[in-house]
């Protein structure tokens, strides 16, 4: 146990020391910055494209554009923006070292490379959780500071929901969990590709363009997808919005956080079992 | 005498191809190894393979007694290791760097423990330095030091003196000879520099395409090799007819004429007499030049 | 909506005696009149084809002519602006329309007349407004209000038993609305699955307002309508 949080120690040092995992950090502050901006100055336009729907027989009063519902429109770029950047550093993890030769040190150490992936995953979902943290100090409390809080009006292409303000920061600490199980399959899944590939920049697209491709493969209702559609993990990718559904729909998110975590499960093992028997020639 | 390494029957296919064959061979313990072989020989792969980096598809790796397979664990604890080119994380500092090395061995060093791994090596004052603006020389260095760090009973040194300047050179040289006597270290080494070979170590094994060609005591495998000596002479005629019918026209093997060159095989002890030979003869002797004896037999066994 | 609610706050508790339209009518506006401003705690509730929201309660003003605000911590629906906006002094102008009863029905226990008021400028937002006007006590027990932008909007009105105050506890607002639809690329909405309909199907939503501890006629400052 003790060589394992060595390793792990290691794996933190090197994971949190490099330069690439700035970026994230960079990327999420200036996004959200960026927005929050944009929303400052047109937020009530781009709110209205939704509102004027709602807007046809009946009239919205009050604070619609506070800082809880800028925080949902912020949490929106889980889709696209956080898992490239989770797969920015995850998917370099160990085919990083691999092309830069390193993995040759790592591997004649005594620990086992079962061992060594389990510390390089941990690792990152220790990244991703400060992503996440990071986007949610910025998303939620920022946005608060700019915007002020109040009541959330949540839209979904079948509706909308209010939540009330009161109701509000139990259901985004449940959502930022569900989040945070969404990009852990993201980094196992850019971990495993980063098994079996031997250069930096491979596993990073491969990643995305999957992430892509099945959530295409989810936005269209075509029924031959139907079948493979519940299965996807980009389909549950987004089951924190289900939080702010008034019920909470808690069997959808215990399901979908089954999926994700038999997601996490299948490709972490595979990792190890791929890795266990990879022949490190470069 | 008891072995550090003991290899037997290593055989690697990558698929079709056989990169190692049924190789078999032993480090004795306390020795500096030599490892040869030309590029492509497999040298690199039996070495992933001792290293656990690639697994066998047949035969046996044995280190210090104990089984890798098995117990792969004690043994690479046991183990410090430079293959091919050292390679570091460069965002991070030579200090920051063998500290993840040490930690990783389950070392608790102290500063001072660090100073003194980094003046052995010739780095003390570089440390705090990120690893990319470091010199090719300097990573070797450096590489040196993150192969010592944990103390090990058995080196691996693969090419260990690309990139050093003569006088990193030298230095290796003493600090593994002194590893190997004061502190009594197993050093496998492997380099295409012949002669620090040929300075160093006393057991070697050469192979080539995957397979053993030779193995043994290095004194023992060259005593018997004469030298190829390459001779200019200031008359080529005048020289060939003194030659000619005397006990050295036997030991000629090559002559050009027109770069004035005669070429001999001849044992080191007779050099002196077919000097003083020429000499006495009035021949003009330009200069007088040996193969090294290693090199010579390297190239011989490998069929280059 | 303001101008619909004025007259359901207004124009109760008048005392109509005459059955005819026009008497019942002027029975209304003398109750109004009566009234200068009021405010009110207010408990909202509401029921909106393909909106989810709780309850709430807020904080009612009205001021004459035509000063109307809820205040309330939070987010609120309510039908929008009726585009007359002095359905108050319309009623008072009865030379702009013409009042015609067109039957009675029984609302709530009460026997009432239903007034048709059709405005006689046919360019003004309203088409027709229908009142339940009550025969024993002129307050409006329901109305009926269509007009060209916002389609009908339904009120009932609810009366506490002997109260003096002319203002209902309860109204019902009802309205005619067009099912929203987001794209779902603009609602990133991956997970659900599209549902039929069009954008122009039409449904009725509810909105229920109960109003307690009515405070009339204290001179509410004009910033309460304006402050945010």
């Amino acid at each position: 146990m003790k060589e394992f949080w060595a390793i792990l120690k290691n794996e933190l040092i090197k994971t949190v020391k490099r330069p690439r995992s700035f970026i994230g950090f960079g990327v999420v502050i200036f996004i959200c910055f960026v927005l929050q901006a944009a929303l400052y100055n047109d937020g009530k336009e781009m709110l209205s494209l939704i509102t004027n729907q709602i807007e046809n027989s009946i009239s919205i009063n009050g604070t619609v554009l506070n800082g809880n519902l800028i925080c949902y429109i912020l949490l929106q770029t889980l889709i696209i923006q956080m898992p490239l950047l989770v797969a920015l550093v995850t998917g370099d993890l160990i085919s990083g070292e691999t092309s830069s030769g390193t993995i040759r040190f790592l591997l004649s150490r005594p620990a086992g490379r079962t061992k060594i992936v389990l510390a390089k995953w941990i690792a990152g979902l220790f990244y991703t959780l400060l992503l996440l943290i990071l986007l949610g100090v910025i998303a939620l409390y920022g946005s608060r500071l700019i915007f002020g809080d109040g009541d959330m009006l949540c839209v979904n292409s079948t509706g909308a929901t209010i939540i009330r303000n009161a109701d509000v920061n139990w259901r985004f600490m449940y959502s930022f969990f569900i989040a945070f199980l969404s990009l852990s399959v993201v980094a196992t899944l850019a971990l495993f590709l980063s098994t079996i590939m031997d250069n930096s920049i491979t596993p990073i697209v491969s990643t995305m363009a999957i992430i892509i491709i099945f959530t295409i493969m989810g936005m269209f209702d075509l029924p031959s997808l139907d079948v493979i559609r519940p299965f996807l993990f980009t389909s549950h990718m987004i089951s924190w919005k289900d939080m702010f559904e008034n019920p909470v729909p808690v069997q959808d998110i215990i399901n979908s956080c089954i999926i994700l975590f038999a997601h996490i499960v299948i490709l972490l093992g595979a990792s190890i079992y791929i890795f266990e028997r990879k022949d490190i020639t470069n | 005498m008891a072995k550090a390494v003991q290899l037997e029957n290593l055989t690697k296919k990558f698929g079709d191809f056989t990169a190692v064959d049924s190789l078999s061979f032993s480090v004795p313990q306390g020795s500096i190894f030599g490892f040869l072989g030309p590029n492509g020989s497999g040298k690199s792969t039996t070495l992933r393979m001792m290293l656990s980096l690639i697994k066998p598809t047949s035969g046996h790796i044995e280190l210090f007694g104990s089984s890798l397979e098995l117990e792969r664990r004690s043994i690479m604890s046991k183990i410090g290791v430079i293959i091919e080119k050292p390679d570091f994380y460069t965002y991070l500092s030579a200090l920051d760097n063998l500290k993840l090395f040490a930690r990783a061995g389950g070392l608790d060093f102290t500063k001072k423990d660090y100073d003194a791994l980094l003046t052995k090596v010739g780095l003390k004052g570089r440390e705090k330095d990120k690893v990319k603006t470091y010199s090719h020389g300097m990573k070797q260095r450096l590489g040196l030091a993150q192969a010592l760090i944990h103390d090990p009973q058995f080196i691996i040194l693969d090419e260990p003196n690309t990139g050093l300047d003569p006088l990193g050179i030298i230095e290796l040289r003493e600090l593994m000879l002194d590893l190997n006597k004061k502190e009594g270290k197993t050093i496998l080494f492997s380099s295409h520099i012949l002669s620090e070979v040929e300075a160093v170590c006393d057991h070697l094994v050469v192979i080539d395409k995957g397979k053993k060609v030779v193995e043994g005591v290095v004194k023992d495998l060259l005593s018997n090799e004469d030298l190829l000596v390459d001779v200019e002479v200031g008359n080529f005629q005048n020289a060939m007819s003194f030659l000619e019918g005397t006990e050295w026209a036997a030991d000629i093997v090559e002559k050009q004429e027109i770069e004035s060159s005669i070429k001999f095989n001849l044992s080191k002890n007779r050099l002196a007499s077919l000097n003083a030979f020429l000499v006495q003869k009035g021949v003009d002797v330009m200069g007088m030049e040996y193969r090294k004896r290693l090199e010579e037999y390297f190239l011989k066994i490998t069929n280059n | 909506m303001r101008y619909f609610l004025l007259i359901s706050f207004l124009l109760f508790g008048i005392q109509a005696q005459a059955t005819d339209a026009k008497k019942l009518i002027a029975a209304v506006n003398k109750k109004m009149k009566a009234i200068n401003d009021y405010q009110a705690t207010v408990g909202m509730k509401f029921d909106l084809p393909g909106i989810k929201i709780n309850e709430m309660k807020g904080k009612v003003y009205f001021k004459r002519p035509d000063k109307f605000r809820i205040r309330a911590k939070g987010i609120f629906f309510l039908p929008k602006d009726n585009p007359l906006r002095n359905v108050t002094s319309l009623l008072e102008d009865t030379k702009s329309y013409t009042a015609v009863i067109s039957g009675y029905e029984t609302i709530g226990g009460k026997r009432c007349a239903v007034v048709n008021i059709i405005p006689l400028n046919t360019e003004l937002e309203l088409i027709v407004g229908k009142f339940w006007i009550s025969l024993n006590d002129p307050l409006i027990y329901k109305t009926e209000i269509t007009t060209k932008k916002n389609g009908t909007i339904r009120s009932r009105n609810i009366f506490a038993k002997n109260s003096k105050n002319p203002l209902p506890i309860k109204v019902i607002l009802q309205i005619e609305m067009k099912a929203f639809k987001v794209p779902k690329l603009l609602a990133a909405d991956i997970k659900k699955k599209s549902t039929k309909g069009t954008s122009n199907e039409k449904k009725t939503g509810e909105i229920y307002l109960t109003f307690s501890d009515y405070k009339l006629n204290r001179k509410i400052p004009n910033s309460v309508f304006t402050a945010k």
